[in-house]
């Protein structure tokens, strides 16, 4: 069953290395880089303007570590056939989990660690706390994360409650008491419930062995579902294949499809328009890249630095679009439809401009919020006018073209 | 309408999957596509929609090629293929409606059409459902009513029966035996023989890629000299022990 396990996790990495190679190779480096940098420069004009402790300091990073210690859970790599193929194996599959559980303590500690350093800054100028106390709480919110991923493994067994008691339920609030009363009175409170929390559930989890039954279908959608998310943020940046992404019906939004003349030259952007506003993947993607330059816009006052997150932005989102098109191109009944490509690259044009101008309109008025209607604020503007105009009139038709060819 | 398969030869890739294929469908006639599991039914009908370019040889239709005039081409034809390929972002009404804008039919005339067919397969309370809420049956009837509805002169039907009730086989052969009384073709490839047998007018029989035999049931059973009692199974059968 280890074996299995070995087998699975280096395939599944070998996944995951192919993916990030694809991520680091893209133009999303510069985007990353960009976006680090002027979150970096945010946190320290943030730190710079604080001069002595605040009160709502320690109730902010208790409420940071408090989501720190959410991320990562047990990360199964079990397979839908499993269920019908595996089957025999039921009782041995708790060594597999096994394995699995040491495997995946390796995110929490990184997140945990990082969020702790990154928040020490933070902790010891807008809490006064002192740095002995940052490291006292930190080991104990590791050792309090290991114990709690004996939860992630009953949950497998259907065995996640005391009583009619959900356990993730009392476990958190556990934390959020031992956080509060570390924070405000003792740190060492964190490192000593951490610790008893873990043996517990330690001893809990072992009886699974022998008397466990395992709950499949929750086991393989729960691992479905990371997998989803993980390929979800994957896919933000690259084609994963396999990821079909949710469809909602969004029914009030249909009103605007009435634009749409229906008429043979339309067909495909009837196709498209609707294909976009309904799939979560996409019109996901849109939100999520508007908002967040939104309020980068919003935040940050540097020209340089605005200028770059306005162009990079609306050319990334214009970027991601294309495997939409993509995507549609793989239907085979649209390939029999008697209208010619440049009706198909038409019409996903049209829907990009719409699309982009949505999001420039968005962020300038971000930047009018910001920069008041002066000439800094004007010239970042067209300067995202032109980077939709480059997206939609030259890059987009010849990627397209490229694609059906 | 005439469909004329010339000497076909093409597949995928390198691999020549047909060798020299010749059959003809006339207008009116109902022909069965039949052979072995790879022997070449699907490539066949997809070279003739269009979705592979034949390496050899000519497809014509009315006397005109894909390679002559596309749009003209595609709008002869309606295909229902052997697996259901929808969109997942449109409902059932917005299939119908694609597919009016996408070969220019007429609105009202072609919805009269299809809400018949849409209640011959009790789908006309499902107008609003996505296609991850229909089983495979259903989507499969989908397909047939958004083939069946457009004004194609000739039907291209893969493996229609499979994953159909036995009330919606029926009714799929009434409609079948509708379109060839106006005047229309129809192209099946299919491993149900006793109902091919029943209802097409010719068969194509392929084997490795080529034509064995074509003809009606009669000249069939003259071709394999097979007794005058024997059916299209026993014809099947000693075809492909002819490889043994």
């Amino acid at each position: 069953m280890t074996n299995l396990w070995q087998e699975r996790l280096r395939r599944h990495q070998l996944d995951q290395f192919k993916y990030l190679r694809l991520i680091f190779n893209d133009n999303f480096v510069l985007a990353f880089i960009v976006l680090i940098g002027a979150l970096g420069f945010w946190y320290s004009n943030l730190l710079g303007t604080i001069h002595h402790q605040l009160i709502l300091g320690k109730p902010i990073v208790i409420l940071l570590l408090f989501l720190a210690t959410q991320v990562g859970g047990i990360a199964t790599l079990l397979e839908e056939p499993d269920s019908t193929f595996l089957l025999v194996k039921e009782k041995e599959f708790y060594k597999y989990f096994k394995a699995a559980k040491n495997y995946s303590v390796f995110i929490p500690i990184v997140t945990l660690a990082l969020v702790n350093f990154l928040l020490s800054a933070f902790a010891s100028r807008a809490a006064g706390m002192k740095i002995i106390d940052i490291v006292l709480i930190a080991i104990g919110l590791i050792v309090f994360k290991l114990g709690s991923l004996n939860i992630n493994l009953m949950a497998l067994y259907g065995q996640d409650h005391f009583g009619s008691l959900n356990m993730r339920l009392v476990s958190n609030i556990l934390l959020i008491v031992s956080l509060i009363s570390s924070t405000y009175f003792l740190s060492a409170i964190m490192v000593i419930v951490g610790v008893i929390y873990y043996l517990f559930l330690n001893m809990r989890v072992r009886p699974l062995e022998t008397s466990g039954q395992l709950q499949w279908k929750y086991a393989i959608e729960t691992e479905n579902q990371r997998m989803f998310r993980i390929k979800r943020f994957y896919n933000l940046f690259t084609d994963v294949p396999g990821v079909n992404s949710k469809i909602k019906r969004r029914k009030w939004l249909d009103g605007l499809f009435n634009f749409i003349k229906p008429k043979s030259s339309n067909t495909y952007l009837y196709l498209f328009a609707r294909g976009f506003v309904r799939n979560n993947e996409y019109i996901g993607l849109f939100l999520r890249l508007t908002i967040i330059q939104a309020i980068m816009l919003c935040l940050i006052d540097n020209f340089y630095i605005s200028l770059i997150v306005e162009m990079l932005f609306i050319y990334l989102v214009g970027f991601q679009l294309k495997p939409y098109f993509k995507e549609v191109m793989q239907n085979l009944m649209q390939r029999l439809y008697p209208i010619s490509s440049k009706d198909k690259i038409a019409s996903f044009t049209k829907l990009s401009t719409i699309i982009l101008s949505i999001q420039w309109i968005v962020s300038a008025l971000a930047i009018i919020y910001k920069f008041g209607l002066s000439m800094n604020g004007l010239i970042i503007i067209v300067a995202g006018a032109l980077v939709l105009v480059f997206v939609n009139y030259f890059y987009m038709p010849r990627q397209l073209r490229k694609y059906l060819n | 309408m005439t469909l004329e398969v010339k000497e076909l030869t093409g597949g995928y890739g390198q691999v020549s999957v047909l060798k020299k294929e010749t059959f003809n469908v006339e207008g009116g006639q109902v022909v069965g596509l039949i052979g072995l599991n790879g022997a070449g039914k699907s490539t066949t009908i997809k070279h003739i929609i269009g979705l592979l370019t034949p390496r050899g040889g000519q497809i014509l239709i009315d006397g005109i090629s894909l390679h002559d005039d596309v749009e003209k081409y595609r709008k002869k034809i309606a295909y229902v293929p052997e697996m259901p390929i929808l969109y997942p972002e449109l409902t059932l009404r917005e299939h119908i409606d694609l597919t009016i804008m996408a070969y220019g039919l007429d609105h009202d005339k072609t919805w009269t059409n299809a809400t018949k067919l849409l209640k011959t397969f009790r789908l006309d309370n499902k107008l609003d459902w996505f296609p991850q809420n229909f089983s495979k049956g259903m989507k499969q009837k989908v397909m047939i009513v958004c083939a069946f509805m457009t004004d194609a002169s000739l039907f291209i039907i893969d493996e229609p029966f499979t994953g159909l009730d036995p009330l919606a086989v029926n009714d799929l052969l009434n409609i079948v035996e509708a379109k060839k009384k106006a005047g229309c073709s129809v192209l099946m490839s299919t491993h149900i023989l006793a109902t091919v047998q029943n209802h097409a007018d010719k068969f194509v029989l392929i084997n490795h890629g080529q034509v064995r035999a074509d003809g009606t049931l009669d000249q069939l059973k003259a071709k394999f000299n097979m007794q005058q009692d024997s059916n299209l199974d026993d014809i099947y059968i000693k075809m492909s022990h002819e490889d043994l």
